[in-house]
C-alpha cells in the first residue's frame, strides 16, 4: 500500500475510534442506576460461592467439638488435668464417643514433662430421674515417676529428700444426686491397687533413706475397695474459676485393704472458698480453708496416702509433698485484679499450712507461710494455665499448672 | 494546519495522523474522567439489577466472626468515604436501609408501630415446632392458633421484663431508623398452651436430633422467669419472609450476590450503627445478630438485611446485667489491659468508678457520664471502626430527630411494670441523644439544607447551631463560586469568594443559566475554634427549567 493511502486508512480509523470512544460511555451509562448496574452485572459473571476459608473451618471445628468453652465436647478434644502433683506441665487429649444423647464414653491421657502419665476410660451417664440422678465410671492407670518425700512431720528436713515412683490402677463407680444446682451429693465405690517403685529423680530413692517407721507402709503394693462420699455445696459460678461466689465441700474416704498386710483406714477433707468482688470485680478477695485426715493406726495408713502440703495448689512456696502427716490445716488468699477480664488474671497470694500427727496437735504456731504472684490464663468456666512464683521460708518455688488454685 | 488542507493537498503527515489520535482521545469522555454527575443523581434508591436466587445458606461460625474482628479486622490507614450514598451524601432506600426517621416526617405512632403489622401470636394453644437454635437465652419455635410460625424467648429468672422489653424497644428504635427488623411483640404464655408439635426436634449433646418431648419444654421454662401467677413473659418473633441464608458480616462482600457491590464496611448505615450503637448500647455486633432472606419481587431475588436481633441493648444482657465494661471496651484490649496488668488494677476506667442508677429490668445504662466518642461494642466491628465524621454526623442528625414524645411513647412498647423503671429509660436515652448531637454535629463543617434560588440567593442551614450544640460562627460564612464541567470535572471560578455573616449567601453575577448547566459552590464556616468547619464543603447544583437542584454534596473534600 502506498504510504498515502496508509495514513487515510489511519484517518478513517480514527474517526472509527472516535465515534466508539463516545458513544458506549455517553450513551450506554446515562444514568447512576445504568453505572450500578453494570457493576452488578460485572459482578453476576465472576459469581464464587461462600465457602468458608480454612481458619474458620479450623475454628468450627473446634466450636462444634466443644473443644473449648463447652462441658459437652464430641470427638478428639484437648484435656487439661493434672497426672499427679509436681508432675509439671502437662499435655492431654481425649476422645468422646456418645452413646445415648447425653451418656458418653472417653478415653483420655496425660503426659507431663516429668514423664508423670495417665491413661484413663471414662464413662457418664446424665440426665436420670428427670435429670436428678448421674451415673459414672472410670477405669484407669497412673504412673508418677518422681514424687518427692521428706518425711513426717512439719519440722521434717529438706535434705531429707527423698523420692518414690507410684502407679495406680483404679476402678471405680459412682452415682451423683443433684437436687438443686447449687448442691450436690456424690457416693462411689471402687477397686485401687498401688505399686511403689523406686524413684526417677535425681534425688534418693525413698527406700535408701527411709523405712516403714518414718514412711508408713513402704515396701507393701496395697489394693483396697475404696469407698468415698462427697457433698459440695457451690454458690460460685464454676469451680474452675470465679471472681465470685464459693463452695464448700466435705468430702469421706474408707479405704478397705484387699491385698498385703495392712489393716483399713479413712480420709475425710473438708475445704471451704469464698471469693469477694471489690470494685465491679476490679480486684477480687479469694480464701480457701482446708482440712484433711487420715483415720487409722500409724502404721497402716500409706505415706503417699497421709494428708500433704507443698505444691501448686496448696503450699506453693514449696515443692510437692513437703510436708506429710495424719493431719492437715492449710489456708489461703489471693488478692487478684483481672486485666481481661476473659482470658487473664494476676495474683497476689500468701499460703499458710501445718500438717501434724494428731488432730489437736495442728497448732498455729507451727504454720509454714509462703508469698507470691501469679499470671492465670483462662475461660468463662476453666483455668487451663497457671503461672505462679512463690517464697517461702526454703527459697523460691515455680509452679506450672493446668487448673485453678483453688 | 487545518485537516482539510491536508486533505486537499494530499498532505497527510504521519504527525498529524498521531495529533488527531490524540485530540480523539482527549475530548472524547471515555478518554477524559468520567462525568462526574448523571441525570438521576442524586438517586433515591439503590438498584439490585441482577438475580440472587443462587445464594446458599451460610452460617458464620461466632468464634471466628469474634476472632477475624478482634484480630483481624478490615481497616484502612486513611478512611475512605462511605461507597454506598448518593451524590448528596445521602443513603439511598436499599435492602439494608429504609429512610424513615428525619428523612420523612415520622409520627409517633409510626414510631411506636414499628415493623408490627398485628398484635402477637394467635390466642390459643401453641404448637412447640423447634428447639431454639442459638443464642443464650430459653426459647422455642411455635406455631399458633391461627397457623403462624413464631420464635419466642424468655427473660431469664431474676430478670423479669429485661431481655424481652429491651428487645421490642430496640426494635422500634432500630426501625425508625431505618433497618430492617422482625416484628417482636410482648405476650405472655400460660404453660398449659404449650403442645409438642408432632416434628419437634432437640439437639442433644451427642449430636442426634430426636423428637421433642414434654419435658424438654419444661426444661426450657426451668430456665425462664415464672411470674407469680405461673404464666411466662414471652418476647415473640414473628417469622421472616424469604428464605433465610444465615447472617451478613460487618466487611466485605458476599461473593455469591450479584448485586452486592460495596464492601459493607463501606456501607454507611452500617457504618453509622457506631453512633446507633452508642446511642442504644447496642454492644453485641456480630454476624449471628443479622439475618439475611431472598425475596423474590417482580420475578427477580433479592437479598435482604435484617438487623435481626437487638436486644442486647441498654443495660441488660440476655441472663443477666450488663458486664461492668461493656460498651467501654472491647474484649481484647491490649493496653488498657496492659496498664491494669502492671498497676495491679490501679489503672481505673471510667466503668469501674461511674455511679449506676439500676432497675432489674433496665439493667446498667445510664447517660451522665456517657461519652459517644469513646463507645465500644464487644468487639471493633469494620463497619464501626471505618466510620469518617461526615457518617457520624449523618447518623447524629437522626438521633436527634427522636423527640422526648417519641422516645418516651417508644420505651412505653417495652411494657416495664415498674414505671420508674419506664421513666429511667427514656430518660437516659434523651440524654445520651443530646450528647450524641452535641459530640457529633459540631466535629465536621455542619451546613445543611443547601438551596440556590433562581435570583441566586444560596440559603443554608448549620445543623449544629440550630440544635444549640455551637454558637454562630463568628467569622461569618463564606462561598466561593465556579461553573463546573460535569463532563471534564473542572470548576472555573466565577467572581471572588463572597462573605455572609447569615445563612444566606447571594451567588456574584455571572452564573449560567442554561438548562443542564452546573455550578459548585465550596462554602466554609469561619470559626477558629471549630477548624474543622473551614474545611469547605463542595456544593453542586444543576440547573433545570424551574431552577436549580441540588445535585451533589460533599462534606469532607477528598
Amino acid at each position: 500500500m502506498e504510504p498515502l493511502k496508509t495514513r487515510w486508512a489511519a484517518l478513517i480509523m480514527i474517526g472509527a475510534m472516535s465515534v466508539f470512544l463516545w458513544t458506549p460511555a455517553g450513551s450506554a451509562q446515562e444514568s447512576r442506576a445504568d453505572s450500578i448496574a453494570r457493576q452488578q452485572e460485572d459482578k453476576s459473571k465472576n459469581l464464587q460461592p461462600e465457602i468458608q476459608d480454612r481458619v474458620e473451618l479450623f475454628i468450627k471445628k473446634m466450636t462444634e467439638g466443644g473443644w473449648f468453652f463447652s462441658a459437652t465436647p464430641r470427638g478428639f478434644y484437648p484435656y487439661f488435668d493434672s497426672v499427679y502433683s509436681g508432675g509439671g506441665f502437662t499435655l492431654g487429649a481425649a476422645y468422646r464417643a456418645y452413646y445415648g444423647d447425653y451418656s458418653f464414653a472417653e478415653v483420655r491421657g496425660l503426659y507431663s514433662f516429668k514423664n508423670y502419665k495417665r491413661i484413663e476410660f471414662r464413662t457418664v451417664s446424665p440426665n436420670h430421674a428427670g435429670g436428678l440422678l448421674e451415673f459414672d465410671a472410670t477405669g484407669g492407670w497412673m504412673d508418677a515417676t518422681q514424687i518427692p518425700y521428706y518425711g513426717l512431720g512439719i519440722d521434717s528436713p529438706k535434705d531429707g529428700e527423698a523420692n518414690f515412683r507410684l502407679q495406680e490402677t483404679y476402678l471405680q463407680g459412682g452415682v451423683t444426686l443433684r437436687p438443686v444446682s447449687w448442691f450436690k451429693i456424690r457416693g462411689a465405690s471402687g477397686y485401687d491397687r498401688f505399686v511403689e517403685k523406686e524413684g526417677t529423680a535425681a534425688s534418693p530413692s525413698i527406700e535408701e533413706l527411709y523405712g516403714p517407721g518414718t514412711a508408713p507402709t513402704l515396701g507393701i503394693d496395697p489394693s483396697y475397695v475404696h469407698t468415698q462420699a462427697t457433698a459440695s455445696f457451690v454458690w460460685a459460678p464454676a469451680e474452675g474459676y470465679a471472681r465470685r461466689g464459693g463452695l464448700f465441700r466435705l468430702s469421706a474416704h474408707d479405704y478397705r485393704n484387699v491385698a498385703g498386710d495392712i489393716d483399713n483406714f479413712q480420709l475425710t477433707r473438708g475445704e471451704v472458698v469464698q471469693h469477694i468482688p471489690i470494685l465491679r470485680e476490679t480486684w477480687v478477695l479469694s480464701f480457701r480453708g482446708r482440712m484433711e485426715s487420715a483415720h487409722g493406726s500409724d502404721s497402716d495408713v500409706p505415706y503417699y496416702m497421709l494428708p500433704w502440703l507443698g505444691s501448686g495448689s496448696s503450699l506453693r512456696g514449696y515443692g510437692t509433698g513437703r510436708f506429710r502427716d495424719k493431719h492437715s490445716l492449710l489456708m489461703s488468699g489471693e488478692w487478684r485484679w483481672i486485666p481481661n477480664r476473659y482470658a487473664l488474671d494476676m495474683a497476689l497470694f500468701a499460703d499458710a499450712g501445718t500438717v501434724a500427727p494428731h488432730f489437736k496437735d495442728l497448732h498455729m504456731g507451727d504454720l509454714k507461710y509462703d508469698y507470691g504472684i501469679g499470671i492465670r490464663f483462662h475461660g468463662p468456666e476453666i483455668t487451663p494455665l497457671r503461672f505462679d512464683i512463690a517464697h517461702g521460708s526454703e527459697g523460691w518455688h515455680f509452679v506450672i499448672s493446668s487448673s485453678a488454685a483453688f | 494546519m487545518n485537516t482539510r488542507t491536508c486533505i486537499e493537498y494530499g498532505r497527510l503527515t504521519w504527525t498529524s495522523v498521531i495529533a488527531l489520535l490524540v485530540l480523539a482521545l482527549l475530548v472524547s469522555p471515555a478518554g477524559a474522567q468520567q462525568r462526574k454527575f448523571y441525570d438521576d443523581d442524586p438517586i433515591a434508591r439503590e438498584p439490585n439489577t441482577r438475580d440472587a436466587s443462587g445464594v446458599l445458606e451460610r452460617d458464620i461460625d461466632l468464634m471466628y466472626d469474634l476472632a477475624r474482628n478482634l484480630f483481624a479486622v478490615p481497616r484502612n490507614p486513611t478512611l475512605v468515604r462511605a461507597q454506598n450514598i448518593n451524590t448528596i451524601d445521602e443513603v439511598p432506600d436499599s435492602e439494608w436501609f429504609t429512610n424513615r426517621i428525619f428523612a420523612k416526617q415520622l409520627s409517633i405512632d409510626e414510631a411506636v408501630k414499628g415493623p408490627d403489622t398485628g398484635q402477637g401470636p394467635a390466642p390459643g394453644k401453641l404448637i412447640v415446632t423447634r428447639a431454639k437454635q442459638s443464642g443464650v437465652t430459653p426459647g422455642f419455635t411455635v406455631k399458633d392458633s391461627a397457623g403462624e410460625t413464631w420464635f419466642v424467648q424468655f427473660d431469664a429468672p431474676g430478670q423479669s421484663e429485661a431481655a424481652s422489653g429491651a428487645t421490642v424497644v430496640a426494635t422500634k428504635l432500630f426501625h425508625a431508623l431505618g433497618y430492617f427488623q422482625t416484628e417482636n411483640y410482648i405476650s405472655y404464655l400460660d404453660p398449659a398452651q404449650l403442645e409438642v408439635g408432632d416434628k419437634a426436634k432437640v439437639d442433644t449433646p451427642s449430636g442426634r436430633v430426636r423428637p421433642m418431648t414434654i419435658d424438654d419444654i419444661h426444661k426450657v421454662l426451668a430456665r425462664a422467669d415464672k411470674r407469680p401467677d405461673g404464666t411466662y413473659r414471652m418476647m415473640a418473633s414473628r417469622g421472616i419472609k424469604g428464605r433465610t441464608i444465615g447472617g451478613f458480616k460487618y466487611f466485605g462482600t458476599r461473593k455469591d450476590d450479584p448485586n452486592d457491590i460495596v464492601p459493607h464496611e463501606h456501607r454507611r448505615e452500617l457504618r453509622a450503627l457506631k453512633v446507633f450503637g452508642a446511642w442504644t448500647n447496642l454492644v453485641d455486633m456480630k454476624a449471628g445478630n443479622t439475618l439475611d432472606t431472598v425475596l423474590t419481587e417482580n420475578g427477580r431475588s433479592v437479598i435482604r438485611h435484617y438487623l435481626q436481633d437487638v436486644g442486647s441493648t441498654f443495660g441488660t444482657g440476655a441472663l443477666a446485667s450488663r458486664e461492668w465494661d461493656e460498651g467501654y471496651e472491647y474484649i481484647v484490649e491490649g493496653d488498657k489491659a496492659k496498664k491494669r496488668l502492671i498497676t495491679l488494677g490501679f489503672s481505673l476506667q471510667p466503668w469501674q468508678t461511674i455511679p449506676y442508677t439500676e432497675y432489674g429490668s433496665i439493667g446498667r445504662f445510664e447517660g451522665d457520664y456517657f461519652i459517644p466518642e469513646e463507645w465500644k461494642p464487644r468487639v471493633p466491628t469494620a463497619a464501626l471502626v471505618n466510620a469518617r465524621a461526615d457518617d457520624n454526623f449523618w447518623a447524629a442528625r437522626r438521633v436527634m430527630a427522636f423527640s422526648d414524645e417519641m422516645i418516651r411513647a417508644i420505651v412505653k412498647t417495652g411494657q416495664y411494670s415498674e414505671p420508674a423503671a419506664e421513666k429511667h429509660l427514656a430518660d437516659v436515652l434523651i440524654k445520651r441523644r443530646d450528647k450524641i448531637g452535641r459530640s457529633y454535629l459540631p466535629a465536621v463543617n455542619p451546613l445543611v439544607e443547601f438551596r440556590l434560588d433562581t435570583s441566586g440567593e444560596l440559603t443554608f442551614e448549620n445543623a449544629a447551631v440550630s440544635a444549640g450544640f455551637a454558637t454562630a460562627p463568628r467569622g461569618g460564612y463564606e462561598a466561593r463560586w465556579y461553573r463546573f464541567d460535569n463532563n471534564s470535572g473542572t470548576a472555573t471560578p466565577i467572581g471572588s469568594p463572597i462573605t455572609s455573616q447569615g445563612l444566606k449567601i447571594q451567588a456574584p453575577e455571572g452564573l449560567p443559566a442554561g438548562d443542564g448547566e452546573y455550578i459548585k459552590v465550596e462554602v466554609a464556616a469561619i470559626d477558629p475554634p471549630n477548624s474543622s468547619w473551614s474545611i469547605p464543603m463542595q456544593i453542586y447544583f444543576r440547573r433545570l427549567t424551574g431552577g436549580w437542584k441540588l445535585v451533589g454534596l460533599q462534606r469532607m473534600p477528598d
